[in-house]
């Protein structure tokens, strides 16, 4: 797939531009633009209804946007089934509230998408399943179902899930929100080592830590706009925005 | 450093546990409550004896006419030399082991849903359902299969209900969910015809449907074509049936939360795709209680069938009590007969829903 080329030289592998949309009448994304380069680590917060997960949704096409323009891998997301679907491979996601299909079992859940979107054999995808879980450090739960995991293991699951479909691209929607702090490690430590892969990320996190730690870019979002962006060093440390020094004296304060 | 140590869990206290503890908690907890007890206690000691005696004791169990009940109880000796016809209605008695075939394959096909191997029971049982109600047809028929035509005004009793209802809930099931479908969907013309097929259906009493299906839809069939009158209210049943399942598969699908769709789009499954392995799997499971009860409902309105003047089993139960040779008023124990054997269908029916809710249930620990 051919990617567009960047001022910097680097391929950019997510191009948006004034980007918009409106619920109704109430405008969510105002004039959004980023550029995302192959390999790239985003962390994007923000105050909650200000567009963060909207803007992530937008770009698998979960939500759809009246203007402006938004490529992926190449390929323009238009209202074509095809262009969709195509884009929906490349893109693997991960929920705040994991979704698990909790009528499969978990190995169930990583084959699903390789065997019917992908046209793997079964046993293949199996195996490739199997693999993603020792990954995530949990092989031994391959037969069971999602109900019977801890939330940390769930979401521990998901990411595996999304990885066999060999994404270039993962977004994660708030991973860590709906999870008690003694399993927030374990999924940060996955979605750490991701990183360490060259993943390309795009992450809607409050979790600090996480974006000091692997983050190329951090964005600040409020009221549907992007307020900030910068490295993680100086967006912590020297923000230039008096609403995004409230938001990080908010968040880091207490 | 201390090292933490649970507390071992300990059994509960004997006073909790125990027939004694519980009458006591549930019939003597306070003086209006005994007081209850004692007068329902009463009653059964009044009503229970007369009704064992009539039923049992003092009933006649022998013999073929009804010279033979000159008991004071029940004469179950009408029940019994009616019982082919409430069974098979006139079904020709030499033909009698297609019925009973059929009704082996039914149970058949219900305990293969449940015992084949897991990696082809579903599309193995599917294509099954489906196809019992045509094989149906050609075994009870018989000209298909070479067999002698038995033709449907012979058809009757309680299989006859059986057949019907199982016949139009395995053909209303795809049915109606497609409507459900068509009820949620986007585009404005599908949605609409869903919602007037619906409606109309679910707010017809189905009484009315059964004249229609008997008198009013032959004048919409081509001159000179004769579609047999349990195919016509076969068709009724199966419209009636779609129309109110598809409510009860909406409510299934309004279960569903969004995530499930979004995480299915976000895998890249096609909209059937998502639909058929993800949805509806979780809408049958929250919707089979209403499933079920919209069966049984339908089960039991197959009765209504006899205002039409088809030979189900209540039908053949009247014939029965205005019989010249059994004059004697015998209403009591037919119906009773006719209770117990529904109840006992329906009650069966529940015990089956049970089963499947459990196996479906994923959400235990363990």
């Amino acid at each position: 797939m051919s990617a567009v080329k960047s001022s910097s030289g680097a391929e950019d592998i997510i191009v948006i531009e004034n980007l918009n949309k409106w619920y109704g009448n109430f405008h969510v994304l105002r004039d959004i633009n980023l550029r995302v380069k192959k390999g790239e680590r985003i962390v994007i917060c923000g105050p909650s209804g200000s567009g963060k997960s909207t803007t992530i949704r937008c770009i698998n096409r979960l939500e759809e946007f009246q203007e402006g323009s938004l490529v992926v891998d190449g390929v323009e997301m238009i209202n074509d089934v095809k262009n969709i679907e195509t884009i929906r491979k490349d893109v693997g996601m991960v929920f705040q509230h994991f979704n698990l299909f909790p009528h499969l079992t978990i190995l169930e859940n990583l084959t699903l998408g390789p065997i019917w979107v992908q046209k793997k054999p079964k046993a293949e995808a199996e195996a490739t399943a199997m693999q993603y879980l020792e990954r995530v450090k949990i092989p031994d739960q391959a037969d069971k179902y999602p109900g019977q995991l801890s939330g940390g293991q769930q979401q521990r699951v998901a990411i595996a899930r999304s990885l066999c479909m060999n994404p270039n691209i993962m977004l994660f929607d708030e991973p860590t929100s709906a999870l008690d702090p003694e399993m927030i490690k374990e999924v940060l430590d996955v979605m750490v080592e991701l990183a360490q892969e060259g993943m390309t990320m795009l992450c809607v996190t409050h979790e600090m830590g996480f974006a000091k730690k692997v983050a190329d870019r951090v964005i600040f979002m409020d009221a549907g706009q992007i307020v900030e962006e910068n490295e993680p060093n100086e967006f912590f440390n020297n923000p230039q925005n008096e609403r995004t020094k409230l938001f990080l004296s908010q968040i880091l304060n207490h | 450093m201390r090292e933490f140590q649970p507390v071992p869990a300990r059994p509960a206290p004997v006073k909790t546990v125990g027939p004694v503890a519980w009458a006591r908690a549930n019939l003597f907890s306070s003086i209006p409550n005994s007081m209850m007890t004692l007068f329902v206690m009463a009653l059964f000691v009044y009503f229970i004896p007369p009704i064992v005696d009539w039923a049992f004791l003092s009933a006649n169990w022998t013999g073929t006419t009804e010279d033979a009940c000159v008991r004071d109880g029940a004469c179950w000796v009408f029940v019994k030399a009616w019982s082919y016809q409430f069974f098979y209605g006139t079904y020709p008695e030499e033909e009698v082991w297609r019925i009973n075939l059929m009704l082996g394959l039914l149970v058949l096909v219900i305990a293969a849903s449940f015992t084949l191997p897991k990696h082809i029971r579903l599309k193995a049982s599917v294509a099954a359902w489906l196809l019992l109600p045509l094989v149906g047809i050609a075994v009870l028929d018989g000209r298909l299969l070479g067999l002698n035509q038995v033709t449907t005004d012979l058809w009757g009793g309680f299989t006859l209900n059986v057949f019907m209802a199982a016949a139009s809930i395995i053909v209303a099931f795809p049915f109606s969910f497609l409507w459900a479908l068509g009820r949620r969907s986007e585009m404005p013309f599908i949605r609409s015809v869903s919602i007037i097929f619906i409606e109309f259906f679910r707010g017809v009493p189905v009484l009315s449907l059964f004249f229609m299906g008997s008198v009013m839809l032959p004048l919409f069939f081509a001159e000179g074509t004769n579609v047999d009158k349990l195919i016509r209210v076969w068709i009724v049943l199966i419209f009636f049936m779609s129309g109110y399942m598809a409510e009860v598969f909406r409510g299934g699908f309004q279960a569903v939360p969004s995530g499930q769709y979004e995480a299915a789009d976000s895998i890249g499954l096609s909209y059937w795709q998502k639909i058929l392995l993800i949805i509806l799997p979780q809408v049958i499971k929250v919707s089979m209680p209403n499933i079920l009860a919209t069966f049984v409902m339908l089960f039991k309105n197959t009765t209504f069938l006899l205002i039409i003047g088809i030979p189900e089993v209540v039908q053949t139960l009247q014939t029965a009590l205005s019989n010249s040779y059994w004059l004697g008023g015998h209403a009591l124990e037919g119906y009773l007969f006719v209770f117990l054997v529904f109840w006992s269908s329906c009650f069966s029916m529940s015990l089956l829903a049970r089963r499947i809710e459990r196996q479906m249930n994923t959400d235990k620990r363990g």
